[in-house]
């Protein structure tokens, strides 16, 4: 958003001093820039938000694409898709044939409402049916037949995100030469396991910086025990503001967030948790003696472990693995598990760029994703040959909901203070209900001022 | 936003070559008319003329852009009415100074103002005294100076390495640690503990304003004739009542100058709180504040921390134009 009102800001600069020279680069305007047409059956803009290996991954899919179907793909990196996909809503601009949908819920009704995004049946045509049956149901249907679940898109029954890959959050991850024992079941077994009987100073690991950002990894943390201890309703209540910090259920959350980073359960104490950087986290797990067990972080963290230890040529499967994130002693929940997801929505329906989806929703484009590693597809029977992934699919696959990270649902201030506070409490347990407290105040003024 | 569009080049050229040939022609046509003027019109008209596109920019990119903050701190959120609330109008106000992250803000901007000025400014002076009488003084004033021109940015990585924190037991990797280890003191969380977080930030801050500080209040000290130095320890004054009776107070109009700009630069403080902690345990400065509103769609509300923020700096920008001027009128 800065960038593009700095260039806007720049342009308008520049249009009233030198006016003679801007009327003629005035002519293009905003928009898309990448120019096919409406209608186009060759073309197809599309929009993503991602660089390096995950746009690599994005396109190695699109090349098979261009190759047979003969529609040429304009690809763009744009981070700032979502609010500059909001102005060309609002001044009814072009917009990308095809762009990741809205995380917000209020815009996914709003552009629903408005006609902007078009529904997955409309993309999918005949195909929808299967691409139903193929993807994870998490991912796909809202829990309880609602009609609606603004968090994956579907609005009056109809879809309008079409997911493409997925993540698993949650896991706990450990070192298979030092933890030798049994999964634990359940989070009170979890916490009974002695560390010092495989040789490990204590039971967690934690790294909760982050930079501007930290905070979130300890987030992930209370996120995954709250929707197996209370439940997938309270916790997406939670998220849409109306249950209140201070509730029983978010308070005992954080109780037992806090026996994860109790000076008795966490490697180093509070201090080492705040201070360690969420990507070196797990590192006491590999180090001689161990300084701790497990560490609970989504399936991204095995890159770290690797690049960490070079000189240990760390093995997913043989060297490290992970199990799920135990039941929280509400059976009920189990099935309620903490991932997210890439989707892609159409703004306008042409007949390239239904081509496009069709293609993205096949299992030959998702497999493509799948072999460049790093992520799951959001179909559920690819093949990974990292074991980490094909167990990592299992748990997705039981998953009876997939459930959002919630702060990233929030609204901004009070993800950040959200976040802040489960530094806070970290520090200084004492603090738990001032801070529950604050928290109440800043949700009641986050959400109505909207 | 892959690369440059032809668009913005061409938008980028016009800027470049286009102002400075507007003005050019302002002023020559401008020039030509005038000069067809009466006598006595052209004398009065002439200095407006010139004068014009000057205050035509700071109208359109300051006095604009202020008035239009101050109209935004009074309207609601999405800007479609006027804020409603405690305080009526004043509603963007009546958060800033009753809620509690903006008044830790507020308190911490105080710490800053306080002990970031007077450190920098003391040390700035006691370094500026001291090397004068040194014979390699050229070389310890550079390294004094030599965080002034690193960026903040830099600078709160660079002491978020030394600030940083292992586990008690395990190799400290930052330099503080790693000193408190060789006494066999535990290591201390310093950017976490939040009796140690406000004072480690506003060290970095003195850290890189010291030099600044040193440098200006040398250059006045060289001013000072050696004459009067010379007189006043014939008189028989000590080294330490020279600098007190007699340095200090002829420093003190560049002393008042390189005080407010630093009180300025306190309260402006924004990027080493915001690289080193993000605010998070109560180190929030207003300025990172007023980021926070804007980057969480409070506009309103930034504009209002703006508005607190202008106020309380407007007063010390009278002060430093009127030393300007009295330096001024005493050449």
């Amino acid at each position: 958003m800065p960038e593009v009102l700095a260039r806007r800001r720049s342009r308008v600069v520049a249009l009233g001093l030198g006016a003679m020279f801007v009327l003629a680069a005035c002519g293009g305007g905003g928009g898309s820039g990448n120019g096919a047409n409406s209608g186009s059956s060759t073309d197809v803009t599309v929009w993503t938000a991602w660089g390096g290996a995950e746009l690599k991954a994005f396109q190695d899919v699109l090349k098979p694409f261009e190759s047979t179907s003969g529609v040429k793909v304009h690809l763009t990196t744009n981070r700032d898709s979502t609010n500059q996909i909001a102005n060309g809503i609002a001044a009814g601009t072009d917009l990308p044939d095809i762009a990741p949908g809205p995380t917000d819920p209020n815009q996914v009704k709003d552009w629903v409402s408005k006609g902007a995004i078009k529904p997955v049946e409309t993309a999918l045509g005949d195909q929808f049916s299967a691409y139903i049956s193929n993807t994870y149901p998490a991912l796909t249907t809202a829990p309880g037949g609602a009609t609606d679940d603004l968090y994956i898109g579907i609005v009056g029954g109809k879809h309008y995100e079409m997911m493409v890959k997925t993540q698993v959050k949650g896991l706990i991850w450990y070192n298979k030469k030092v933890f030798t024992g049994q999964a634990p079941t359940s989070f009170d077994q979890l916490l009974a396991i002695s560390p010092s009987q495989y040789g490990a100073s204590k039971l967690f690991c934690a790294g909760f910086e982050s930079g501007a950002a930290s905070g979130w990894p300890a987030s992930d943390q209370i996120d995954n025990i709250i929707m197996r201890q209370s439940g997938d309703q309270v916790y997406t209540s939670w998220i849409q503001g109306k249950t209140k910090f201070s509730s029983d259920a978010i308070k005992l959350g954080y109780q037992t967030f806090l026996k994860e980073v109790s000076a008795a359960n966490v490697y180093g104490g509070s201090n080492t948790a705040l201070s360690t950087n969420f990507a070196k986290a797990g590192d006491p797990m590999f180090k001689s003696p161990a300084g701790c067990l497990f560490l609970e972080q989504a399936t991204f963290i095995t890159a770290f472990f690797q690049q960490d230890f070079p000189s240990l040529n760390l093995k997913a499967g043989t060297d490290f693995d992970f199990f799920a994130h135990p039941s929280m002693g509400q059976s009920q929940y189990d099935g309620n598990v903490n991932g997210f997801y890439d989707n892609f929505s159409m703004y306008n329906d042409t007949p390239a760029a239904r081509k496009l989806m069709q293609y993205m929703a096949t299992k030959d484009a998702q497999q493509i994703w799948a072999n460049d590693g790093g992520t799951l597809g959001a179909i559920k029977t690819l093949n990974y040959t990292d074991p980490v992934f094909k167990r990592a699919a299992d748990v997705a696959g039981s998953a009876k909901n997939l459930l959002i990270t919630a702060g990233d649902f929030m609204p901004s201030d009070m993800q950040k203070a959200f976040w802040q506070s489960l530094l806070n409490v970290t520090n200084n347990p004492g603090s738990l209900n001032s801070e529950l407290a604050h928290l109440d105040q800043v949700q009641a003024a986050a959400y109505t001022t909207s | 936003m892959g690369g440059i569009t032809p668009d913005q080049i061409i938008t980028a050229v016009a800027a470049v070559v286009g102002v400075p040939l507007v003005l050019l022609g302002y002023i020559i046509l401008g020039e030509q008319v005038i000069e067809r003027l009466p006598d006595s019109i052209q004398g009065w008209i002439r200095p407006y003329f010139w004068a014009l596109p000057a205050v035509g920019f700071a109208t359109i990119f300051m006095i604009y852009p202020l008035i239009r903050t101050v109209i935004i701190s009074f309207r609601n959120a999405a800007d479609s009415d006027w804020a409603t609330g405690p305080w009526g109008v004043f509603a963007n106000y009546h958060y800033f100074f009753t809620f509690p992250d903006t008044l830790t803000s507020l308190r911490n901007s105080l710490l800053w103002l306080v002990f970031y000025t007077f450190f920098a400014v003391f040390f700035g002076l006691v370094i500026a005294i001291l090397v004068d009488r040194v014979r390699y003084e050229t070389l310890a004033k550079i390294a004094v100076f030599l965080p002034v021109p690193i960026s903040a940015v830099a600078a709160s990585i660079i002491w978020k390495f030394m600030f940083d924190y292992q586990p008690p037991g395990s190799t400290q990797t930052g330099t503080m640690n790693a000193v408190l280890s060789v006494v066999h003191h535990d290591p201390v969380a310093w950017l976490v503990n939040s009796t140690t977080n406000n004072a480690a930030l506003i060290f970095v801050g003195i850290w890189t304003a010291t030099g600044f500080c040193m440098v200006i209040l040398s250059a006045s000290l060289k001013a000072i004739s050696s004459e009067v130095l010379e007189a006043a320890r014939i008189d028989g004054a000590n080294e330490f009542q020279i600098v007190r009776l007699v340095v200090t107070p002829l420093l003190w109009p560049t002393i008042t100058v390189v005080g407010t700009t630093m009180i300025i630069n306190a309260l402006k403080t924004f990027d080493i709180v915001y690289v080193m902690t993000n605010g998070a345990y109560q180190t929030d400065v207003i300025a990172t504040q007023m980021f926070f509103q804007l980057q969480h769609n409070h506009n309103s509300r930034a504009a209002a921390v703006g508005v607190v923020l202008f106020l309380a700096i407007v007063p010390l920008l009278v002060v430093n134009i009127r030393r300007f001027q009295q330096q001024e009128e005493q050449r």
